[in-house]
């Protein structure tokens, strides 16, 4: 589970709880022109993962940390699909996180508008 | 227009499917799986190339009102999009007003988009209420 805010030009991303532990970070700061946009995504939990560079992984329990996969780094904190949102983001170390959050509709809306509002 | 862009598959026949998928289903009732499903497109690759469902339902939306709303006209896209997104969306407005004043200048006036947009609301509730 993670909390998403915007702060300032920042998205910034917290993991809560033990969830910090199984994913060995605590916290991600982007710069919103690095976001391109998030999407309530429940069937991104059964795209395959990749190799685990950083977490933990129990499947169908909870993924959680880095992987590596065609290329590119994914920060996954899900343990319930259904709330689990897709951040897309360029020019960063990961091409994109994958976050349950507690309302994936506000959280995408968020998300949306800010990354909306500096493209021009 | 966005960085990063993928050329793995065919951009321009992946917005036409996912256009004519959110003209059927609507944009909630549209699930990325089925996005994916209907554009062949691996889902790391639709993300990368539009950052979002909603940034590939924006590209949807214009390549319908670019290409398909003259011609085939078929309004069933627009009154979805003026219905269930442009209360929310400023972009998705923008693309509605964009269509409506396409569909003006097309038929000449003002009246005869109006009346084709009550039509096909008619034609959707099949033509019930037409007593």
């Amino acid at each position: 589970m993670a909390t998403v805010e915007i702060e300032g030009g920042d998205l910034v991303v917290r993991v809560e709880g033990m969830d910090k532990l199984w994913a060995l970070k605590s916290s991600l700061t982007i710069p919103l022109a690095n976001v391109r946009g998030a999407t309530n995504d429940p069937g991104m939990v059964s795209e395959p993962k990749g190799v685990r560079t950083a977490g933990t992984y129990v499947p169908g329990v909870v993924v959680a940390g880095s992987f590596r996969r065609d290329g590119e780094r994914v920060f996954w904190d899900v343990r319930d699909p259904a709330k689990a949102v897709v951040i897309e983001l360029a020019d960063e170390q990961y091409a994109r996180l994958v976050v349950q959050v507690d309302d994936p509709r506000a959280t995408v809306e968020l998300v949306e508008q800010a990354a909306g509002t500096r493209k021009d | 227009m966005d960085v990063g862009r993928p050329k793995g598959f065919d951009e321009e026949a992946a917005v036409a499917a996912a256009a004519e998928l959110f003209a059927r289903r609507s944009y909630d009732g549209t699930s990325v799986d089925d996005l994916v499903a209907q554009t062949g497109v691996h889902r790391g690759s639709l993300y990368k190339s539009f950052g979002s469902k909603r940034g590939l339902y924006l590209a949807a939306l214009r390549h319908y009102v670019d290409r398909e709303l003259g011609r085939a006209g078929d309004l069933q896209f627009l009154l979805l999009a003026a219905a269930e997104r442009a209360a929310v969306d400023e972009e998705v407005a923008s693309e509605v007003a964009r269509a409506i004043e396409l569909l003006d200048r097309a038929a000449g006036s003002e009246e005869a988009t109006t009346l084709a947009l009550g039509n096909k609301i008619r034609e959707l509730g099949g033509g019930r209420g037409d007593s």
